[in-house]
């Protein structure tokens, strides 16, 4: 039966695949311990699948008799591991490892901590910065979210972080501060947080290449005076760094003043020095001009192929994507409504064939392989198909020739 | 047998093997182990060597009777889907049966491709 081939077959295939990739490995000065990483990954996500028994499965670890070289396979249980395990990628081994596990049990959004809490280690250059574990069980997206923060600009908020550290157990790690504290600490982040947003939210507004000259010379003067206060009262209050380019054009006043030119005459060279900065930023953003109506129009054109094809059943699909300057008022309206289409083929539905067809292909039933002839006379077809792999009924099979009759 | 070919289907990508390595290529890259020029370099060999080694190795044949229902030739690659189809392994009286199966053919008269 070609069922008890397919490990044996697949099994040279890998093989043949590792030896043969193993310069490409070497060129693209890639450790050879990841080739071997990829070889176990191979085989273990086939052994998921279970679409055959392989020779690598009855064993623990697979001594891959075929595999022409014995003297790497000892790396392999040690590379092994971290695939079996499913953690997080690289570099999110906490410095103690169980500490997060209580606090995962805890808090009902078991999802959501483990990462979050993986990144705040890493960040946080001491262990008590970690929020306590009540906090964490209890805080919304938000206050998470603003934890999280405080770890990124730990530095910035050390102030609260010591009065924690200080009334906290001395036990360091494990440091558990009182309610009130915790609340503290919350609504420092939070204020951090909100200054941040109001940083970006003004970078934003800058940002905006098309406005009304009123509006924007309104703004401009908001702007500078903004800047002005920001620079005489709350300094090093933005913790971003956003804004740099706005610094430079109040060094320009600062500098005209100096000279002792005209202040109104100096207002106007910075208006048209921002003013032409602005317009370099939102052709760069846009590319030219290019890119956003390109965008736009690709985007539009998806949308309204796929409405044609939901109107109509039997549509066939336009695919050039034409017409697209027609309902120009039409296209701000099907990007909302399409935010998630990634412009991609993947997008449009496929017509007919596949319309009734799971793409899963571990329980698709699928005949993959070359044809030799195909014929037909009135509805009668015969096929002579060569080189397959199918996989039917969850198992997978694999053929030399194969010979198809059937009807239309 | 054609090991010089420039070119090779990657049809069988689709398969759960190529599906398998292409699960393990994607970890590894978002994983940042190795770059995705080097995955699709691995992706070729795999090309090259499932065909190689399905010509070659394999001796298995089968038959297969249904009933028709789609049918597309595009781009010299043949798409059928069949309906309450059954499969008969040479030697063995084993049959599978499926109530559908679909079938993506390229042409094996191929430059490039093992004859």
């Amino acid at each position: 039966m070609s069922n008890n081939q397919v490990g044996v077959i697949y099994q040279q295939i890998i093989a043949d695949v590792v030896e043969s990739s193993r310069v490409d490995f070497e060129e693209g000065g890639v450790d050879e311990r990841v080739l071997e990483e990829l070889r176990q990954g191979w085989q273990q996500k086939l052994s998921q699948l279970n679409v055959a028994t392989f020779p690598w499965d009855p064993k623990p670890e697979p001594p891959a008799p075929v595999i022409s070289n014995p003297p790497t396979l000892p790396s392999n249980t040690g590379n092994y591991q971290p695939m079996n395990m499913n953690t997080p990628p690289t570099g999110a081994q906490p410095q103690q490892p169980a500490q997060p596990m209580p606090q995962m049990n805890n808090g009902p959004r078991i999802k959501a901590e483990p990462g979050l809490e993986n990144g705040g280690l890493n960040n946080m250059p001491q262990a008590p910065f970690q929020p306590p574990p009540q906090a964490v069980a209890g805080m919304t997206a938000e206050e998470r979210a603003a934890a999280n923060l405080a770890a990124a600009y730990g530095q910035r908020a050390a102030a609260s972080i010591e009065q924690i550290q200080r009334s906290g157990p001395p036990a360091g790690q494990n440091s558990r501060p009182t309610p009130q504290q915790a609340q503290a600490y919350q609504q420092q982040m939070q204020q951090q947080q909100q200054m941040q947003q109001n940083a970006r939210a003004q970078q934003s507004q800058q940002g905006q290449p098309q406005m009304s000259p009123e509006e924007y010379r309104a703004r401009q003067a908001a702007y500078t005076r903004e800047q002005a206060q920001r620079v005489q009262g709350l300094n090093g209050a933005q913790t971003d760094g956003a804004g740099d380019d706005i610094e430079d054009s109040i060094a320009v006043i600062k500098r005209l003043n100096s000279k002792g030119e005209e202040e109104s005459m100096g207002r106007i060279e910075i208006d048209n020095l921002i003013r032409t900065r602005i317009e370099a930023m939102g052709q760069s953003m846009e590319g030219g001009g290019l890119m956003l109506p390109l965008k736009q129009a690709t985007k539009a054109g998806k949308n309204r192929q796929r409405k044609v094809k939901s109107s109509s059943a039997s549509g066939v699909g336009q695919h050039d994507g034409g017409d697209d300057d027609e309902d120009d008022d039409e296209k701000v309206k099907d990007e909302d409504l399409d935010e998630d289409a990634i412009n991609s083929d993947l997008d449009d539905p496929d017509d007919g064939l596949n319309d009734d067809e799971d793409d899963d292909e571990s329980m698709g039933h699928i005949m993959l392989c070359m044809y030799d002839k195909v014929q037909r006379v009135k509805n009668k077809w015969k096929c002579v198909m060569k080189d397959g792999v199918l996989t039917v009924n969850n198992k997978e099979y694999v053929f030399h020739k194969a010979s198809g009759e059937y009807e239309w | 047998m054609a090991t010089n070919g420039p070119s090779y289907y990657e049809l069988y990508r689709r398969s759960s093997i190529g599906m398998a390595l292409t699960d393990t290529l994607d970890d590894l890259i978002s994983e940042r182990r190795i770059e995705p020029q080097l995955a699709m370099k691995i992706l070729a060999n795999f090309d090259r060597s499932i065909t190689e080694v399905l010509n070659e190795k394999v001796k298995a044949r089968l038959t297969f009777k249904g009933h028709l229902d789609t049918y597309r030739f595009c781009d010299e690659v043949w798409t059928f889907l069949i309906k309450d189809v059954t499969f008969k392994m040479e030697n063995s009286s084993q049959t599978v049966q499926a109530d559908k199966v679909k079938i993506v053919s390229c042409n094996s008269k191929r430059p490039g491709d093992p004859q």
